[in-house]
């Protein structure tokens, strides 16, 4: 579904990507899991388009996606949740969930019955300024105003930082969720042991470069994992 | 008595800077950068509207569409040949451009019209009202200025809070990548900011000249600084901020060129607008920045 094939990105002078390629395919769930810097989110970033890789390219449901617009691609199913949620603060979380179905024709009824669903409390603060809702609030209406937008899918980007350990279970069950009801996951955590017993697959990113990837159950067991990501 | 025909004066150029403001705001908070242009618009709009209603000899109102029609193109034309190639420089390189694009419409316009002043006749028809035996007066001007700018008001804040435009508007000002995850075409929003605010540049140069009718290539300069500083005042990038800094903006200058000194009207103004942001650096109504982590 998603191929990166030895992708390179600068910001300015800094090469920040050294040569990642990694797949993910349909259906399944990838972490990429790595150290503050190695350069998780610049991935994701290069993927949605916000960012472009000087050499390589990005292959995403056959189609060369190395240079096209961030925006071109929300149509092509592809939903980016930023890091730091990146919610519009200003607006109600109605109104944010209006702009995740921006390019839908309109904002029906089923898609939001569909994310009241997965996230009750938002129902409830509906028509609240998105600012005032608490963190986990937060990455509920970041998560769900990518899923107005029908992604096949969705890459999310640090969905427990900052959370109280309750709400990162029930975050990332509902990512389970999702991913049962058929979106693929491409998911980039601190959280290793969280990350890796829900990945089927896994990439562990330091500075730039792909040092080890495999199956999650086989990194979790790895030794290099366990002392550098999950505490011994 | 004449307090209150100052304050009525007041409302009336403030609503004007209210409108003009509104150019300067919008676009500041979508594009986040300063279009010094803004003010060379009105002038535009001005001498669009003088050619149709004196050599074509149309109506006001065919002359008022077409102001509105040039100069919307023109404010899209000016952002994609000058401002969009520096998208993602540094914001001196724009403000610099800004200011370049303005000395370019006003030598454009001497070259079309030349530096005479011209005579603005008034697209107002309406008959000024007398109260209280003639001592407060009322034009027509004044009149249509004020329901002019409220139905303007009016249709943009139904604008940006109700339409799906106006919506993606707002979510590109507040966060630029964030907008364009939820598929929104940035360079095509801040384009819609640009014509918005050209098209009520062109209606505050017909309302200004109709107020005041010097019209000269240098028209728009003056009244374009005294309305970014009322959309500074009421806070940049804010909607409501520019409309209150508009009004208030306009009110303070009546009051002080009747009650003080016409000379000094300028000084106090700008200082009354530096103590505000003394004390409240974002301006009356700027947007209070709070994030959760």
């Amino acid at each position: 579904m998603l191929k990166i094939d030895d992708i390179h990105v600068y910001y300015g002078a800094i090469h920040a990507i050294k040569g990642v390629s990694f797949e993910v395919n349909e259906g399944e769930i990838v972490a990429l899991i790595g150290a503050n810097g190695a350069g998780k989110s610049t991935i994701l970033k290069t993927v949605s388009g916000l960012m472009h890789p000087r050499s390589g390219s990005i292959t995403f449901m056959g189609e060369s996606i190395s240079h096209t617009d961030a925006y071109k691609l929300v149509r092509h199913g592809l939903a980016h949740v930023p890091e730091g949620r990146r919610i519009f603060l200003q607006m109600s979380v109605q109104e944010n969930l209006d702009m995740g179905a921006f390019t839908q024709k309109n904002v029906s009824k089923e898609d939001l019955d569909m994310v009241f669903d997965l996230f009750p409390r938002l129902k409830e603060r509906r028509h609240q300024v998105a600012g005032t809702l608490s963190g986990g609030e937060q990455q509920m209406l970041a998560m769900s105003r990518a899923l107005m937008s029908h992604p096949k899918l969705m890459m999310l980007d640090e969905p427990s930082m900052g959370l109280a350990p309750i709400l990162v279970d029930q975050i990332f069950s509902i990512i389970k969720d999702l991913h049962k009801a058929g979106t693929t996951i491409l998911l980039v955590e601190q959280n290793a042991s969280k990350a890796l017993q829900i990945a089927d697959r896994a990439y562990v990113l330091e500075t730039g470069s792909i040092t080890l990837s495999g199956t999650g159950p086989e990194l979790a067991r790895s030794d290099e994992v366990r002392k550098a990501y999950l505490g011994g | 008595m004449a307090v209150l025909q100052y304050l009525i004066n007041g409302l009336s150029i403030g609503s004007i800077y209210a409108i003009i403001a509104l150019g300067y705001t919008m676009v500041y908070g979508i594009a986040k950068m300063l279009n010094f242009a803004h003010g060379d618009v009105i002038m535009v709009g001005a001498y669009i509207s003088y050619c149709v209603m004196i050599y074509l000899k149309m109506p006001p109102v065919v002359a008022i569409l077409a102001a509105i029609v040039v100069c919307t193109v023109l404010g899209v034309l000016i952002e994609a040949l000058a401002y969009r190639p520096l998208r993602g420089t540094s914001s001196l390189a724009v403000l610099i451009t800004a200011i370049g694009v303005s000395y370019f419409l006003q030598n454009a316009a001497q070259l079309i019209w030349g530096v005479a002043q011209k005579t603005y006749s008034s697209v107002v028809t309406m008959e000024s009202v007398h109260l209280f035996d003639g001592k407060i007066l009322i034009t027509g001007e004044v009149i249509v200025t004020i329901i002019t700018s409220a139905v303007v008001m009016v249709c943009l804040t139904l604008f940006t809070s109700k339409t799906r435009t106006g919506k993606a508007m707002r979510a590109v000002s507040e966060d630029r990548d964030a907008a364009q995850l939820m598929g929104i075409n940035v360079n095509r929003t801040i384009a819609v900011t640009f014509a918005i605010g050209s098209a009520l540049a062109a209606i505050a140069g017909v309302l200004l000249c109709s107020a005041s009718p010097a019209l000269k290539p240098t028209t728009g300069s003056m009244p374009g600084i005294r309305a970014f500083t009322a959309a500074v005042f009421g806070g940049i990038g804010s909607v409501p901020g520019a409309m209150l800094g508009g009004i208030l903006l306009g009110v303070i200058e009546e009051l002080c060129k009747g009650l003080i000194s016409t000379q000094f009207s300028d000084a106090i103004v700008f200082g009354v607008l530096i103590i505000v942001l003394l004390v409240k650096p974002t301006g009356l109504l700027g947007k209070q920045i709070q994030e959760k982590v």
